[in-house]
């Protein structure tokens, strides 16, 4: 019963993976008649490691990741709480939470083009008010354009925090709740020294899966900021795009490629062994 | 004011051993405060909503009004953006292009990889399958990007909806098997054992026993699917051209530096996001689970 799955796997994911890991050792451009595929060995790699852009592409994805996570983080724990106590309106707010996460990725950067848009957006209007920006507009400065998508980001994947919380208080066990209760902990004490601690590794599942996503961030920046002012807002993957479908630069773009394959690689085996763990607790 | 009071008397309810521990309040404060939280809850969520509503509200504007320098919420109400993109310009192809592909890779992610999560719902191996599985829903689009444009542009087959479909196909048909493997998982399988004795095969237990049980799920996985294809943009960006561009990729190409139709524009991504978040709301219960790739399920 597995293998036709397999066998369609094998044809569209396996094979271009094999295919791209190959021409990573090539020099390979298709509107370069000088690169037609030679072999070149490990060259692309050097490249790669000498290459002050990508580590610039590297750090700014770093930045964003752990920046965006952590806002999410402690933003969503707080509502999924919040959520967790309303009694009446719980299913009300949680539908209306979660219409970001589920919006096309594009139309959100859309949406944020609209809102931030320097001759007639109204937060662009209203941080002007505010007196926090000018008459340019905040995706003209670097810094600004670098928080705007970290506020984006948070926008969007902040219920998804919220949510994941919910799910895992509302598995929390009672009875040890309860014991706490009886015992005089506040709603403080009850919430940061019991229920937290039930609820780390959801949390920490959560975590894992919101870097993953984070690190591939593609479509908002493209129709954002294409990655300006500069590169200030040049993730690894709007990179890697410059690089193989503006430069066309395929070989060089598969060898990037290969090796943020390695990176999620590791980080798909620690979610697993996560997710199995909690499996056989269960 | 009846319904406030007794909405007031179910928080009461509720909320009663913890009150009258800490004290209570007078009932009237109560209220109050109950009242203003509810408000400043309304506004917030309002104001977390207004990046959509700006969306909507400037496709129904005409130029002017985009342009207009006060904040406005009062304008008279214009379709001409939806009639010129949809009826002049060719955005209702690209509709068809979104719609056509979504619904092919979600039937044949469903048909192939639903046995597939069954079986392997049923197997304590497979271990190795689904860790492969998780890692290729995780694996940024970029990585399969470059070698899909490549294989395809020497095929010949780009600007197929053949190419996207298999494109497509990388991430719904793991998405697929982590899901349906979850909903699989919830049926005892003293089930299965009890069709084998009534004289069902393998596939006969599948399709006669199991499948109608997990028919919710699979309805909620068929619907991420769909919603999963036709919010995709890097493949689409790279594998299509002018027959089958889908909606995500048209809409860059009416933003240019000069000349810019924003409410076009704004009329284009209301109708990409409009089908997405109707369905949102019937998929609720399973968002969690959807959102992961299937990995975690809320229940």
């Amino acid at each position: 019963m597995q293998a036709p799955s397999l066998l369609i796997l094998l044809v569209v994911l396996a094979f271009p993976l094999v295919y791209s890991l190959s021409l990573s050792f090539q020099s390979y451009s298709p509107v370069d008649p000088e690169a037609q595929g030679q072999w070149i060995g490990l060259d692309n790699y050097v490249r790669m490691l000498q290459d002050t852009q990508f580590g610039q592409a590297i750090l700014v994805t770093l930045a964003y990741v752990v920046l965006a996570v952590a806002l999410e983080t402690v933003l969503g724990t707080a509502i999924g709480v919040w959520l967790s106590r309303l009694m009446r309106t719980r299913r009300l707010v949680t539908s209306f939470l979660l219409l970001p996460m589920i919006a096309t990725p594009l139309v959100v950067g859309l949406m944020f083009s609209f809102g931030l848009n320097a001759q007639f957006g109204y937060m662009t209007e209203t941080l002007q008010w505010l007196g926090l920006v000018g008459e340019a507009g905040v995706l003209d400065s670097p810094a600004g354009a670098f928080a705007a998508l970290v506020a984006m980001d948070v926008w969007e994947w902040t219920p998804f925090i919220a949510l994941m919380v919910l799910a895992g208080l509302s598995a929390a066990p009672q009875a040890q709740i309860q014991a706490a209760q009886m015992d005089g902990c506040n709603t403080f004490q009850l919430y940061w020294h019991v229920m937290l601690p039930m609820i780390k590794p959801v949390i920490g599942v959560a975590i894992l899966f919101r870097a993953t996503e984070a690190i591939r961030q593609f479509d908002q920046v493209y129709i954002l900021t294409g990655g300006g002012p500069g590169s200030a807002t040049t993730v690894n993957d709007i990179f890697q795009y410059r690089v193989s479908f503006t430069a066309f630069d395929m070989s060089y773009g598969a060898a990037l490629g290969i090796a943020t394959f390695l990176v999620v690689s590791v980080l798909a085996w620690v979610l697993f062994r996560y997710l199995n763990r909690k499996g056989e607790q269960r | 004011m009846t319904s406030m009071s007794t909405v007031t008397n179910t928080r009461a309810i509720v909320t009663g051993r913890r009150d009258r521990e800490s004290g209570l309040p007078p009932r009237s404060r109560r209220r109050i405060v109950a009242i203003v939280t509810g408000i400043v809850a309304a506004v917030l969520i309002a104001v977390y909503l207004s990046p959509i509503v700006w969306l909507v509200l400037t496709s129904f504007k005409d130029r002017l009004d985009i342009f207009s320098s006060a904040p406005t919420l009062l304008f008279t109400p214009t379709l001409d953006n939806y009639i010129e993109a949809f009826v002049e310009k060719g955005f209702t192809d690209n509709l068809v292009n979104s719609a056509v592909v979504g619904v092919i890779s979600t039937l044949i992610a469903l048909v192939v990889g639903v046995p597939a999560a069954y079986s392997l719902s049923r197997i304590s191996k497979g271990e190795g399958f689904m860790m492969a599985l998780l890692a290729a829903r995780l694996l940024p689009a970029m990585v399969l990007a470059v070698p899909l444009f490549v294989l395809a542009s020497s095929l010949g087959m780009r600007d197929t909806y053949f190419a996207l479909i298999a494109a497509h196909l990388t991430f719904a048909l793991p998405f697929t098997v982590w899901m349906m493997r979850g909903f699989f998982l919830a049926v005892p399988t003293s089930l299965d054992e009890a069709a084998r004795l009534d004289g069902c095969g393998e596939w006969g237990t599948f399709g006669r026993v199991i499948l109608p049980i997990v028919r919710p799920g699979l309805a909620a996985t068929a619907i991420f699917c769909l919603i999963n294809s036709w919010n995709e943009f890097l493949f689409a960006l790279v594998l299509t051209g002018r027959h089958t561009q889908t909606l995500p990729v048209a809409i860059p190409s009416l933003i240019t530096p000069i000349g810019t139709s924003w409410g076009q524009v704004a009329a284009v991504g209301t109708v990409t996001i409009l089908p997405v978040l109707i369905i949102a709301f019937i998929v609720q219960k399973h968002i969690v689970a959807g959102m992961t790739g299937g990995a975690i399920s809320a229940e």
